[in-house]
């Protein structure tokens, strides 16, 4: 059995395992339900009027409610909050007409007759995001980032309508830095729990009495990855057919040329910061240490996305310097790219440098993985289980 | 035949193995014993490369082992682990495929195995949902699905009840007959000493003692002898008191004498106290001889 056939085996054992369970049909589902959900909602909203809505809380209003509200809402309407001290008077409030509907203390939105609508699918769909943005701080994102995320996305569309064409570019290439960033959070997780897999079920002995640890690795980053892009090409997919649906899609005005390159950058960006993951799920043998492991890379991650919301409008040196280092160039490229700043060498040593820094990961990944195995106790310093094994 | 040559490995300041040096011929059924902490596990693990010895060599007839020739052994690690939530048929396959088989080989020997092990009709069942037996019953058919020329099983008696053990003798024996080079380990000697001509002990990452179990035993110096005699406890271990009594209970009594002990003085004595009904002169059984060796 050759090296690549070993991959292909371990690859598509994660990857079919994975579509098979409940948890990841589930997911996807609701990923599905929650991206039409938010296409939908902004178009019901009548943009001829401007309405003025109150929403009631019942106890402590969640942090940044109204405001993401009145974001979701956009022009069709301006949107407040008040705080009611008991579900009783908040009834009487929504009985007088004070608030168009509340939420109590359960998270249950209660509406009456006069209710809009449009309200009400908005506030649910915000209370969903609002569960997202919890978990992305289990992640280590904090929530007022994510929300600027989902803001910044819809932004995008309204500025490429009128914008100058390298505009139109940057705003597509940020876009797609947007969907690397995403992606990578949600996938680097999985990615960091299923190199853990073997040695929390102890599996890992008999499986590397066959495969090397890096072919294990690679496997597991190939099955994952290609997971994770196909689960984000069916979104992509759904989203693009309920936007033509109903005549809403605007294809960005961009050039092949970008659109070309953000695949490339998407692609390579994914595959370093899979393999990054997995490295870093090398060195733990428990799933409760795997977001401390992964903390550098999230950290590097929300750096590279900020260089890059930074440099929508236009070059700088930060932007510059990151383009050519392997951990930001895959989120700060595209823009030099689509802004015409990049120049050809430059290019080319981002892209050399990422290719090389990918494959070395795997290798040192390989090596400290199989360094780790017999310490399964503590968690492992990288010169440690880098000195513990010789292959 | 596998040959291991001068293994030594040490962990800081820890050795694990010492020079440690034995065969296992094709055919050959050998139990490899040792205390805890002797370096057995070491061993077992430097044949599939997943402790790099500091120096020393492991060799499948007379080769270092390549990746390939590692494919067509067999491993069953201490640490019992496959996938829980894969179900029995298709992870046994992908094992099958891991060592090599093509995947209609693999299935096909997944199903020759499952109706062997009488779990035939739990082939769709996720591995968790499994008794513990079964799932030990899974582990070692991973082990074997792709019929190794060398099978390496880690303690793999432990946890088992004596069906599964009786099921796992039957399978081991055969495997060797079928040529296979079978080396295990174990803490159950007696069953050991049934099971293998052939023994191999190690302390502190040396073996101490190899060879055939019948040869093995004759070779020490020790005997024990047995009387069993119409006597309370208390009159045995009066009488007996200049030798080394190993028990006494009501009318028998256990002696450790040197090989070369003179019989018939001993005799007379236990007759003085009264029907001689049993006066056996052995030498030592397995665990004993272990006990010799590995001991403290």
């Amino acid at each position: 059995m050759n090296a690549w056939q070993a991959i292909r085996l371990v690859a598509a054992r994660d990857f079919w395992e994975r579509v098979a369970s409940r948890a990841f049909q589930l997911s996807t589902g609701l990923t599905v339900l929650l991206i039409v959900g938010f296409i939908l909602v902004p178009t019901f909203i009548d943009t001829d009027s401007v309405e003025e809505w109150t929403i009631g809380v019942v106890g402590e209003a969640p942090r940044d409610l109204a405001e993401t509200v009145d974001l979701g809402a956009g022009d069709a309407a301006t949107v407040d909050a008040t705080s009611y001290a008991t579900r009783a008077d908040a009834e009487a409030g929504l009985e007088n007409g004070e608030v168009d509907l509340f939420i109590d203390a359960a998270g249950t939105i209660v509406v009456d007759d006069d209710t809009d609508a449009q309200l009400t699918t908005l506030v649910a769909a915000v209370l969903a995001s609002m569960e997202i943005s919890q978990q992305a701080d289990e992640l280590g994102i904090d929530a007022g980032s994510l929300t600027g995320l989902f803001s910044g996305g819809l932004e995008v569309e309204s500025v490429s309508g009128e914008a100058d064409s390298s505009d139109g570019d940057r705003a597509f290439a940020f876009f797609a830095t947007i969907i690397l960033f995403m992606s990578i959070i949600t996938y680097g997780s999985w990615i960091l729990i299923g190199v853990i897999e073997e040695k929390t079920n102890r599996v890992v002995e008999v499986v590397l009495g066959t495969v090397r640890p890096h072919q294990l690795l690679t496997g597991k980053v190939l099955g994952i990855g290609i997971l994770g892009v196909a689960q984000v090409i069916l979104i992509g997919v759904v989203a693009i057919i309920v936007l033509s649906l109903q005549d809403a899609l605007e294809i960005p005005d961009a050039a092949g040329k970008v659109l070309i390159w953000a695949f490339v950058w998407y692609l390579l960006g994914f595959a370093f910061y899979a393999v990054a993951y997995a490295a870093a799920g090398s060195l733990v043998s428990r799933q409760e240490e795997a977001q401390n492991a992964a903390f550098p890379l999230t950290l590097m991650l929300m750096a590279a996305y900020f260089v890059a919301s930074f440099s929508i409008t236009g070059e700088n040196p930060v932007l510059r310097i990151a383009s050519l280092l392997p951990m930001f160039a895959p989120m700060t490229m595209p823009l030099r790219i689509a802004g015409g700043d990049a120049l050809a060498w430059e290019v080319a040593v981002s892209l050399a440098l990422m290719v090389l820094t990918t494959y070395g990961l795997v290798r040192l990944a390989g090596r400290v993985y199989a360094g780790g195995l017999l310490q399964s106790g503590s968690r492992l310093k990288w010169r440690e289980a880098f000195r513990a094994s010789e292959s | 035949m596998l040959e291991i040559d001068r293994l030594s490995k040490r962990y800081r300041d820890v050795i694990a193995l010492d020079g440690c040096t034995f065969n296992v011929a094709r055919g050959q059924l050998l139990g490899f014993l040792g205390p805890n902490g002797s370096g057995k596990t070491t061993t077992m693990r430097s044949v599939f490369s997943l402790v790099q010895p500091d120096s020393g060599e492991v060799r499948w007839d007379g080769k270092a082992i390549s990746a390939d020739a590692r494919l067509g052994f067999g491993y069953m690690p201490e640490q019992r682990g496959l996938y829980p939530r894969m179900k029995v048929a298709t992870q046994l396959a992908y094992f099958g495929q891991l060592h090599g088989m093509a995947k209609e080989h693999a299935v096909e020997a997944t199903g020759n195995w499952l109706e062997r092990l009488g779990l035939a009709d739990r082939a769709d069942a996720r591995l968790e949902e499994l008794s513990h037996g079964n799932q030990q019953r899974v582990q070692l058919a991973a082990a074997l699905l792709h019929d190794p020329e060398l099978l390496v099983l880690d303690e793999p008696f432990s946890g088992l009840d004596p069906i599964g053990v009786q099921d796992m003798i039957d399978i081991l024996v055969d495997r060797a007959a079928a040529g296979a080079a079978v080396v295990f380990s174990s803490h159950q000697l007696d069953l050991v000493e049934d099971l293998c001509e052939d023994v191999v002990i190690i302390a502190a990452g040396r073996v101490v003692l190899a060879g055939p179990v019948r040869a093995l035993r004759s070779r020490s110096h020790h005997r024990y002898l047995e009387i069993e005699v119409a006597a309370p406890a208390s009159r045995l271990d009066h009488k007996f008191a200049d030798l080394e009594i190993i028990a006494t209970t009501e009318g028998r009594i256990t002696l450790r004498l040197d090989d070369d002990t003179q019989l018939e003085p001993l005799i007379r004595r236990a007759g003085e106290l009264g029907k001689v009904h049993e006066f056996s002169f052995t030498p030592p059984n397995l665990s004993e001889v272990f006990r010799e060796v590995a001991g403290p």
